[in-house]
């Protein structure tokens, strides 16, 4: 099956027309604009179904390639394309996407806005894992940051203005970094095209002095964004303000930019420097694995709990890449994926006990498997699939990742072993979650709740069935990443 | 042959079926899981019999599934049945299927009982996709999910405290262990890229040091599951969960995979450092050893059978150390059968007299006659006598202690052998004999019955000694009778003392314990194991957990806010100069992001005025960093970009 020309440009652009419309509508029929965004988020899911059908997993490099001129004075192009891996999260962005519209269908105040920015958002987290041009690929990722402040800063929690500037500025700063290295990159290279840059990257056209340093700003750039010790701490504070739906494609997708770009862009343009840099990124791993893990178990917000899990998870992502191996890589985007639906679905559940409740205090919400039960056994599942439960998602990649970085020649193995720790760590936070909010005799407020309406089940369902399908039959997702983590295996393995 | 597979599958299907049914079970399908066991056996018993046709070490099936490619190598998981998985199946599903008949009655009362035939089925699953595994990988997460239906089983009375916190203790402390597993995986996977027994057990040339971390490493997971010191402590607390779940998961089943994994791993343990087959076998003493003495004072009837368990788990990982297999193999099989018929007994004690403490019970054998043989029966056969299945296997772990001239080991095994006869006397006087402390009555047939199969089992088995052994490969005779005199000498001196010591009071245990204080608390104690644990994992990681969290708001962050506002001390003196400059580029967008955000609040604001300027100075490198680039174009395209996606938000914002 062929790919159809455009589709890609379909895919990140039909939100942004959506974007457009949904104000414009929402004037002329009030109520417009959810059904609108639930339309634009759908047909982009449908349109990203067909994407991945077409694709041809037995087929390295980039698929679906719009390459034309878009700025000629400057070489700035036009180009997108997907991998395996891009197109794995550019598919847990369209999902996500749409579920995070689903999950927003009690928002009413300003509703046009807020779902003009949540269809804005989709626009540039599509375009950062298809985008080959790196003006593009800024464009992207700075778009990124506008609908998220906005959706933070305005339909957040009490804190919300400090964490929205927050996390603006924090990612901000982060992607000066970043772009002083494209910068760099363009001026050493001589183009902004991504493909261009990886094939001298693997070719040896850029000297290790110049990687370096360059790496290390594209370090800063992206090490905020996943993100890394000690360079978490906007997170915390982002996903607790944040409504539901943006704690779900904060988690989901932003977190994953971060790493998608070690992928994209540190790995294969500057290979050596990625080497020479790994052992000590893989100790920052270990550390936000545990670190993470650690500071997880002290929370008294479910809501913080869960985020302090995501950089302990992400730890594992950071530790899969810089295994440099093929086990490693691939456990890294498993992970990626893996933590999108599980956190998802995590962040989907404490919104659903919130809205009933009013708080995310541990202490307040206990007892859910008989208060409502279909809630509480839902988050029990999300957290066994948290925390890694073989024959869920959440194993395949943390196992690959420590598979690969024990087998690793750049990390020392003492730091698999502190990572591998995190395991149990991992183990000890959720279920004592689970202890005190699924199990035991329901609290004062929680006694009397409705469960879970059908909406908030049917939202739920495509992600519980992910996680079953990936962590049964691994290659329902590994068989797509498999292909391009070969060649990026082997341009670092001729470079090193 | 893919029948094999129907194995696993069926109870696997029992629990699909149950799950949706989990509070509030029909009767019309409560004998579904007990059905599906039931058909599960069968099929156990036709495999047997495939493998005993063909004979041999070769497996008769093999199965594999590639669940992924990892840079073009194939990660392949599969089934294999051979003659040890045979034989796993067939202990596995008999006692499963009793388990699952007993609890019909026994559960029946319960509210929540369709769940907990469920999660009986799943573990019933997990446990059979791990003895039918012909890889590592599989066995790992086959082995995951057990320990998940056995968080669940033993937490299945969650409102209570004791059954939550057990729960959490036995995944956790399991777990610790399973650390170890899962990098002695990792290290299996880096040295032979495989997990297949076919490729990792034979022909799979392994240095010393790649074996030896291999071996530590699923040692360490084996000492988590089969509860050895020093992770032994989760098993007496899973006792708090319904007894039948007990009797099939922390006795006969789950608790013996580490057995079984050892066992299975037993090549690679050959060609490790040999130190490491010594330390297997020092952990098995001094479980062993500990498990016994502590089961002699416990009151709990089923602590008593629970610390036999460690202790009987220690009897195997000492044969393993001694290189054998299938007495390690054995031992299980016959302790599968016979602890189990003495916790399906204990529960029909527990569910007669309403208590689990031996000193209010009493007197049982008028009550009960029928629940006191049976019980006997496995007590005699925990003990070795003659001719019970624990003397065959007993005595074959013994054997090879002596011909292998592992006298420490041999001595301690003697020594446990004699305890264990001790305390289960101690047992049996203290429930069924004097004088009747409360009414009691006899079993329900249903839980009769399949406590009557497990004590047939347990006359018989022992007598497959010489064809179990011949049916793994392994040419052996009947035992030899010098050794069986000694273990038979060391059964009878324990059931003599527990008689003189519990039977005619002989010795007052008041003055033993007035006597010896110290000797006392620490048996009361456990031998502190708890006590330091709660003080040096526990406690301090709790303690670690809230400082590293107080120190990620107030340092880490801190240094964050601070830089926030050091800029925004640094930008006020530059301020006043700057805002003419500013204000052109970026004023009225800020003017408009602060009208968009509404409400700033007063709340944090000295930190927002910093982030502010911070923005301000953001943007301004931002713009001066495109103005490296040499071309216009790019420039335009940046900023402009930039500063043209601000404004969109904020109008589509404002606009609606």
């Amino acid at each position: 099956m062929s790919l159809i020309p455009g589709l890609l440009s379909a895919i990140v652009f039909l939100p942004l027309a959506g974007a457009v419309i949904v104000p414009i509508a929402a004037r002329l029929a009030p109520g417009a604009a959810k059904w609108i965004a639930l339309a634009v988020a759908a047909v982009g899911l449908a349109m990203t179904v067909v994407l991945v059908a077409g694709f041809d997993v037995s087929a390295a490099g980039m698929q679906a390639v719009t390459n034309v001129s878009w700025v000629e004075q400057a070489g700035i192009r036009y180009h997108l394309g997907v991998d395996g891996i891009s197109l794995a999260m550019l598919a847990l962005s369209s999902l996500l996407g749409l579920i995070a519209v689903i999950a927003s269908w009690k928002i009413t105040e300003r509703a046009p806005a807020y779902f003009a920015m949540l269809l804005l958002l989709q626009v540039g987290m599509n375009g950062v894992f298809v985008a080959l041009d790196f003006v593009l690929f800024y464009v992207f990722w700075e778009l990124v940051l506008v609908p998220m402040f906005f959706l933070i800063g305005m339909w957040g929690g009490a804190r919300r203005d400090y964490a929205s500037v927050k996390f603006f500025i924090y990612t901000l700063a982060g992607s000066v970094f970043m772009l002083i290295g494209i910068i760099a990159l363009y001026l050493s290279a001589g183009t902004f095209d991504m493909v261009e840059l990886a094939a001298k990257g693997a070719s040896g056209a850029f000297g290790i002095g110049f990687q370096n340093w360059v790496f290390l700003a594209f370090f800063l750039g992206f090490a905020v964004k996943v993100p890394v010790w000690p360079l978490h701490t906007w997170l915390p504070d982002a996903h607790v303000e944040a409504p539901t739906a943006a704690s779900v494609l904060l988690a989901g997708i932003l977190l994953k930019m971060g790493t998608y770009g070690f992928i994209r862009v540190s790995l294969p343009m500057l290979p050596q420097a990625a080497a020479a840099w790994a052992p000590w990124i893989s100790v920052l791993a270990a550390i936000s694995i545990v670190y993470g893990a650690a500071v997880a178990f002290a929370q008294t917000d479910l809501k913080k709990l869960v985020a302090y899990s995501s950089v302990s998870h992400m730890g594992f992502v950071m530790l899969g890449i810089f295994s440099l191996t093929a086990a490693g890589l691939n456990g890294a985007v498993a992970v990626m994926f893996s933590h999108g639906v599980v956190t998802g679905m995590l962040f989907l559940i404490v919104g659903i006990v919130y809205d009933r409740a009013h708080t995310r205090e541990i202490a307040k919400i206990g007892g859910l498997s008989q208060a409502m039960p279909v809630t509480g056994g839902l988050l029990a599942f999300a957290a066994f699939a948290s925390l890694g439960l073989p024959g869920l998602s959440g194993f395949v990649g943390e196992f690959l990742s420590l598979v690969g970085s024990w087998q690793s020649a750049v990390i020392p193995q003492w730091v698999t072993i502190v990572a591998a720790i995190g395991v149990l760590l991992a183990a000890a936070y959720t279920l004592w979650m689970v202890l005190r909010v699924v199990l035991g005799k329901p609290t004062e407020t929680v006694t009397g709740l409705p469960d879970a309406t059908p909406r908030e089940i049917g939202m739920l369902v495509p992600l519980i069935a992910l996680t079953v399908i990936v962590g049964v039959w691994w290659s329902s997702l590994l068989a797509f990443v498999d292909p391009a983590v070969r060649a990026l295996v082997a341009v670092i393995t001729k470079a090193v | 042959m893919a029948w094999v597979a129907l194995i696993p599958l069926l109870p696997a299907l029992a629990f699909v079926v149950m799950l949706p049914m989990s509070r509030r079970a029909r009767n019309a399908v409560r004998w579904l899981p007990a059905a599906a066991t039931i058909a599960a056996l069968g099929l156990s018993v036709a495999a047997f019999f495939a493998v005993l046709a063909v004979g041999g070490e070769e497996p008769v099936f093999r199965a594999s599934f590639t669940l992924a490619e990892l840079g073009g190598a194939p990660l392949a998981v599969g089934l294999r049945l051979d003659a040890v998985s045979a034989i796993m199946l067939l202990v596995v599903t008999i006692v499963a299927a009793c388990v699952q008949i007993y609890s019909l009655d026994y559960m029946r009362s319960e509210d929540r009982r369709g769940w907990y035939f469920a999660v009986l089925s799943l573990f019933t699953a997990a446990m059979l996709l791990l003895v039918l595994a012909g890889d590592f990988l599989l066995l790992y997460m086959s082995w995951e999910v057990m320990g998940l239906c056995s968080y669940l089983l033993i937490g299945f009375w969650h409102e209570q405290d004791a059954p939550r916190s057990a729960s959490i203790k036995a995944f956790l402390t399991t777990r610790v262990g399973d650390v170890g597993f899962a990098i002695g995986l990792a290290a299996m996977w880096a040295s032979a890229k495989s997990f297949d027994f076919a490729v990792v057990l034979h022909g799979f040339e392994w240095t010393v040091p790649a074996a030896t971390v291999v071996a530590l490493g699923l040692l360490f997971g084996a000492m988590g599951k089969s509860a050895q010191v020093p992770l032994h402590v989760w098993l007496p607390d899973a006792m708090a969960g319904p007894t039948p779940a007990s009797a099939l998961i922390h006795a006969a089943t789950m608790v013996a995979a580490g057995v079984y994994l050892v066992a299975r791993a037993l090549p690679i343990f050959h060609e490790a450092a040999p130190w490491v087959l010594q330390l297997v076998m020092a952990i098995g003493v001094t479980t062993a050893l500990l498990g016994a003495l502590l089961a002699v004072v416990q009151h709990d009837i089923k602590k008593v059978l629970a610390y036999s368990t460690i202790s009987q788990l220690g009897y195997m990982f000492i044969a393993l150390g001694a290189g054998s297999e299938i007495a390690a193999l054995f031992h299980l099989t016959t302790h599968a059968f016979f602890k189990s018929l003495l916790f399906l007994g204990a529960g029909a004690i527990i569910h007669a007299t309403h208590t689990q403490d031996m000193r209010e019970m009493g007197g049982l054998r008028r009550s009960m006659p029928w629940t006191t043989t049976v019980f006997v029966a496995g007590a005699l056969a925990l003990s070795g006598v003659f001719p019970f299945s624990g003397f065959w296997s007993k005595d074959d772990i013994l054997m090879v202690l002596y011909t292998g001239g592992h006298w420490y080991a041999l001595v301690a095994a003697l020594a446990v052998a004699g305890l264990t006869a001790f305390y289960m006397t101690r047992v049996c006087v203290r429930v069924f004999g004097g004088s009747e402390k409360a009414h009691a009555h006899e079993a329900h047939p249903a839980m009769l019955v399949p406590m009557a199969l497990l004590a047939a089992i347990t006359v018989v088995v022992g007598f497959t000694s010489p064809a179990f052994a011949g049916f793994l490969g392994e040419a052996k005779g009947w035992p030899d009778l010098g050794m069986a005199a000694v273990g038979t000498l060391a059964a009878l001196a324990g059931i003599g003392a527990g008689v003189w010591v519990f039977g005619l009071g002989k010795v007052d245990t008041a003055v033993l314990k007035r006597r010896l204080p110290r000797v006392y608390a620490a048996f009361v104690n456990k031998f502190y194991f708890d006590t330091v644990y709660g003080i040096v994992f526990v406690g301090a990681y709790a303690h670690l957990s809230g400082w590293l969290a107080r120190f990620d708001v107030s340092l880490i962050d801190g240094a964050v806010n601070g830089i926030a506002s050091a800029w925004s001390k640094v930008s006020s003196v530059a301020w006043s100069a700057d805002v003419r400059l500013i204000d052109g580029a970026v004023n009225g967008l800020a003017g408009a992001v602060t009208r968009a955000g509404g409400r700033m609040r007063t709340l944090q604001a000295g930190a927002v005025q910093g982030y502010q300027r911070l923005a301000y100075g953001a943007l301004l490198v931002l713009l001066g960093a495109s103005l490296l680039v040499p071309f216009v174009g790019t420039t335009v395209a940046l900023a402009g970009g930039a500063v043209a996606l601000l404004l969109m938000g904020v109008l589509v914002v404002r606009g609606a």
